[in-house]
């Protein structure tokens, strides 16, 4: 579920870079809550389908976006590598929260872009990812998104 | 002085390597206004945490009310991290009022100092929470539409900061209606 896009310093500014990693994770996202859906039933399949729906809104977002910018949005894959075997319920939420909290840290990488309509999308789609990755865990994040090793050491209040 | 240093804290997320991908270099000052706004908005939403932990904290809230406010602890903390200001002149500014019951040589208890004026939050728990969920809401909303003025690294811990509040607004809703 890597995603290792060309970068182009002339295409930098614009995000096209960040515009691809962020649909490269879309991709994976979709393709992963097709596996988190087979495994769930009731509620918690009516949220995976939820979700999945909402990565394919997110997908097509960001390819007219590309397209906008005359720029090929890269395809997905027949299949995604799953950072685990899924064989339950239990396996399937976890499965959903690695999906969240990847395509949450791939939108932080538009939060870097400096045209401000890919910010803005960028933040308002982590902020979605975020708020799918607290209903599958139960609890909420401090930096959803941040990799912990950006995270700067300081005089950090624990309770 | 202030220019140079307050440029320096670049924030390499994944994906994001090189100035090229980082934009024009906004002026320092709206950095530094936007980090001391942050940095008082969170001061205030973790002074109304504790001040409705205080009332409510026999009330079973509490296993809800405090991984959150420990959260916004990090926040700050990190925010503060990032507030580069000139050696001794401004950095008393920067800190938080130390409570003067601080004995000397002893750390003041983190996240313990509030400001001057007590916040005022709702006696009754269920509109405490109910009141801090919409003040996550506001939080998160607010920081969205400040983030275009920011330097990327700001930026991005600005948005993950929004993100994390909309989350403990929506958690609150839950245990509201759990409650």
């Amino acid at each position: 579920m890597n995603a290792s896009a060309a970068r182009s310093p002339a295409a930098a500014g614009s995000g096209v870079a960040a515009l691809q990693s962020a649909l490269a994770a879309e991709h994976a996202a979709i393709y992963g809550y097709g596996v988190v859906g087979a495994h769930l039933a009731g509620a918690g399949q009516a949220a995976a389908t939820s979700d999945w729906i909402a990565h394919q809104v997110a997908r097509d977002d960001l390819e007219s976006m590309l397209r906008s910018l005359g720029t090929q949005p890269q395809a997905a894959a027949a299949a995604y590598r799953l950072p685990g075997p899924v064989l339950t319920a239990r396996d399937a939420v976890s499965l959903a929260i690695v999906i969240e909290d990847r395509v949450a840290t791939a939108y932080l990488g538009l939060v870097a872009v400096s045209a401000p309509a890919v910010r803005h999308f960028g933040a308002v789609r982590l902020r979605a990812a975020a708020l799918s990755a607290a209903r599958w865990r139960g609890t909420t994040v401090a930096f959803p998104g941040l990799p912990a090793s950006v995270l700067r050491p300081g005089p950090r209040a624990r309770a | 002085m202030l220019a140079a240093s307050a440029a320096l804290p670049l924030l390499a997320v994944t994906g994001c390597k090189g100035v090229g991908a980082l934009g024009t270099p906004p002026a320092p000052a709206a950095d530094v206004g936007l980090l001391k706004a942050a940095i008082a908005r969170e001061r205030l939403m973790i002074a109304r945490y504790e001040a409705v932990l205080g009332p409510a904290r026999a009330d079973g809230h509490a296993a809800i009310l405090e991984p959150v406010l420990a959260e916004h602890r990090a926040h700050l903390a990190q925010l503060r991290s990032r507030l580069i200001v000139p050696a001794g002149a401004a950095a008393a500014a920067a800190l938080p009022a130390s409570p003067s019951a601080t004995g000397p040589g002893q750390p003041a208890a983190p996240g313990k100092p509030v400001g001057p004026a007590e916040p005022v939050v709702p006696a009754s728990p269920a509109a405490a929470i109910a009141f801090l969920r919409a003040a996550e809401q506001d939080a998160s909303d607010a920081l969205l539409t400040r983030l275009g003025v920011a330097p990327a690294s700001l930026a991005q811990l600005l948005a993950s900061i929004s993100a994390s509040e909309a989350t403990h607004a929506a958690i609150l809703a839950a245990g509201a209606n759990a409650g």
